[in-house]
């Protein structure tokens, strides 16, 4: 059985398990409030300078950076084939997981300085959604789009009432069992489970009174 | 009559067919489009670990990387910290999973012991690679004015072909490899046997009638008298025609940068890393096999079997690759 052993990480090794993330996306989001709960989220997902350059090429007339109206059809095409992915958008509401309904009010600007560009979409949650306690995480499970709240004030609360707190929370360290399981993971080509994705992301929680 | 080493024999068997078996299991997860891909599926698998080491290496190539693109346009200078930054790319980028990589390695078993041989295909597919990121890039995005999702397009187009390909190179290889399994088990015929290696003498491996057209080569030239230059360009082009999306996005980036010709040195320079990384997986498999059958050897018949089923194991798995990979997308609705 040696050889059998010795052959079993070469073969794993050498499946398309995936790999890592190609895109970076830096967060932030408003949370908008109606009267006094938390009615929907509004995104802006700015892409890394290399993704932005593909997502954009050609669109600007005569080398000139792209306008906002060009690049209505790629948010178009962004906003449709997020459906499938949730929208990498995790919300809990009261503790128990939540939905979007369809975004709308959506957009892609490109900064002329930065050369990136930004998607801007807004998620409604359903009537029965809205509470006063709401946490969100933005992730890709996949891996491939690495999402971070950016540096700064990430998260804004928008009409919200008083006394209403925020705390935009890192990921804690993974422990030891966990970091353990990851590698298996990788040296197994099985995922790890589908938890880790949200272990690993951002999260941030808004309270009120 | 069961020996210790027919026992044995049997185990490996088992082991090696659980192993395509899982291997397929793993594979039938599919591989869906991320809405913000640039046209080939490259998900993410999760990270920690040693996979999380590897993917903050990634990230911080791909920072350094676009930096290194912007300084040569500002400064002029820089070429070098790109060619040296997107050849460590490359060498991280092909550490990761991939399906070119399980092409090559299980070419590598099903028909392969010459180890340079082996090196020189790693190279050709690592180098096809990049050239058809440029040509995707260079064509459509700088010739034509493409925009990203007619790239995208292109690159998906290139990507099933692909995938079409290594089923079909594995179907072909299965076929191949199960019928010389088959010949192999069944029991030598004692009387022809002469009359085919006295007719063999030359190596020529023709011989007449009576021979009854058996084939048991010794298990130390398996391989070698297998070796096709179509396999061989199969494997090239099956592992190498699909194109990385790192490649595609400094080539975009540099031409946004009005520098294409920087992201075109960056492609051949993560060439080569991939190259490095690749070759040393069909290295590994080479040695992995010829331990396999030393171990299991003792005996030209029995070191026969193991090789042949060996093999066909290896093309088994090039079949489900490239069936799993074409179920992924016939899945995703594509």
């Amino acid at each position: 059985m040696k050889k059998v052993l010795l052959l079993t990480p070469l073969l794993l090794w050498s499946l398309p398990a995936q790999a890592h993330p190609h895109v970076m996306v830096s967060v932030t989001t408003e949370v908008i409030f109606t009267e006094g709960k938390v009615a929907a989220i509004r995104h802006h997902w700015t892409f890394d300078d290399m993704y932005s350059a593909f997502v954009t090429a050609n669109l600007g007339q005569n080398g000139k950076d792209p306008t906002t109206q060009e690049l209505q059809p790629v948010a178009q095409t962004n906003i449709e084939s997020l459906k499938e992915y949730e929208y990498f958008t995790f919300p809990k509401v009261n503790g128990k997981k939540a939905a979007f309904g369809a975004p709308f009010d959506y957009s892609m600007t490109f900064d002329g300085k930065d050369k990136t560009a930004t998607l801007h979409f807004t998620m409604p949650l359903t009537e029965a959604a809205r509470s006063k306690l709401f946490v969100f995480q933005i992730y890709d499970p996949s891996y491939f789009v690495a999402f971070q709240f950016d540096k700064g004030d990430p998260v804004k609360l928008l009409s919200a009432p008083q006394g209403c707190s925020l705390s935009v929370s890192k990921p804690r360290p993974l422990d030891g069992e966990e970091a353990k399981k990851l590698d298996e993971s990788f040296f197994s080509g099985l995922s790890p489970g589908t938890d880790f994705g949200a272990k690993l992301a951002d999260r941030a929680i808004v309270a009120c009174p | 009559m069961m020996t210790r080493a027919t026992a044995r024999r049997a185990a490996f068997l088992a082991g090696v067919l659980a192993l395509v078996c899982c291997a397929g299991a793993a594979l039938a997860q599919g591989v869906g489009h991320n809405p913000f891909s640039v046209g080939v599926s490259e998900g993410g698998g999760q990270y920690g670990g040693v996979l999380g080491w590897l993917m903050s290496q990634q990230m911080e190539f791909e920072r350094q990387i676009s930096g290194a693109v912007r300084a040569i346009r500002t400064t002029g200078a820089g070429f070098w910290t790109l060619s040296g930054l997107s050849f460590a790319y490359g060498v991280f980028h092909a550490a990761g999973p991939g399906h070119g990589k399980a092409v090559v390695a299980a070419y590598m078993i099903a028909n392969e012991r010459a180890l340079k041989r082996g090196l020189v295909i790693s190279g050709l597919a690592s180098l096809l690679q990049g050239l058809v990121a440029i040509a995707i890039v260079g064509v459509l995005a700088v010739l034509l004015s493409a925009t990203a999702q007619r790239m995208r397009d292109a690159a998906e187009w290139v990507e099933i072909a692909s995938f079409a390909g290594i089923a079909s190179f594995g179907a072909v290889l299965a076929f191949r490899k199960g019928r010389a399994l088959f010949a192999a088990l069944r029991p030598p015929p004692p009387a022809s046997r002469f009359v085919c290696e006295a007719a063999d003498a030359d190596g020529s491996h023709e011989h007449g009638p009576n021979c009854g057209h058996f084939h048991m080569p010794d298990p130390s030239t398996l391989g070698k008298k297998t070796f096709s230059w179509r396999d061989a360009a199969l494997t090239v082009i099956t592992a190498g025609s699909r194109p990385c999306s790192g490649a595609i996005l400094v080539l975009v980036f540099s031409m946004a940068q009005g520098i294409f010709w920087a992201g075109v040195a960056a492609t051949f320079a993560m060439a080569l890393g991939t190259a490095i990384t690749t070759g040393a997986l069909a290295t590994m498999a080479v040695l992995a096999k010829d331990l396999a059958l030393r171990l299991t050897g003792g005996g030209a018949r029995r070191g026969e079997i193991i090789g042949r089923a060996l093999e066909f194991a290896a093309a088994c798995l090039v079949l489900a690759l490239g069936l799993a990979l074409l179920l992924g997308y016939t899945l995703a609705g594509i």
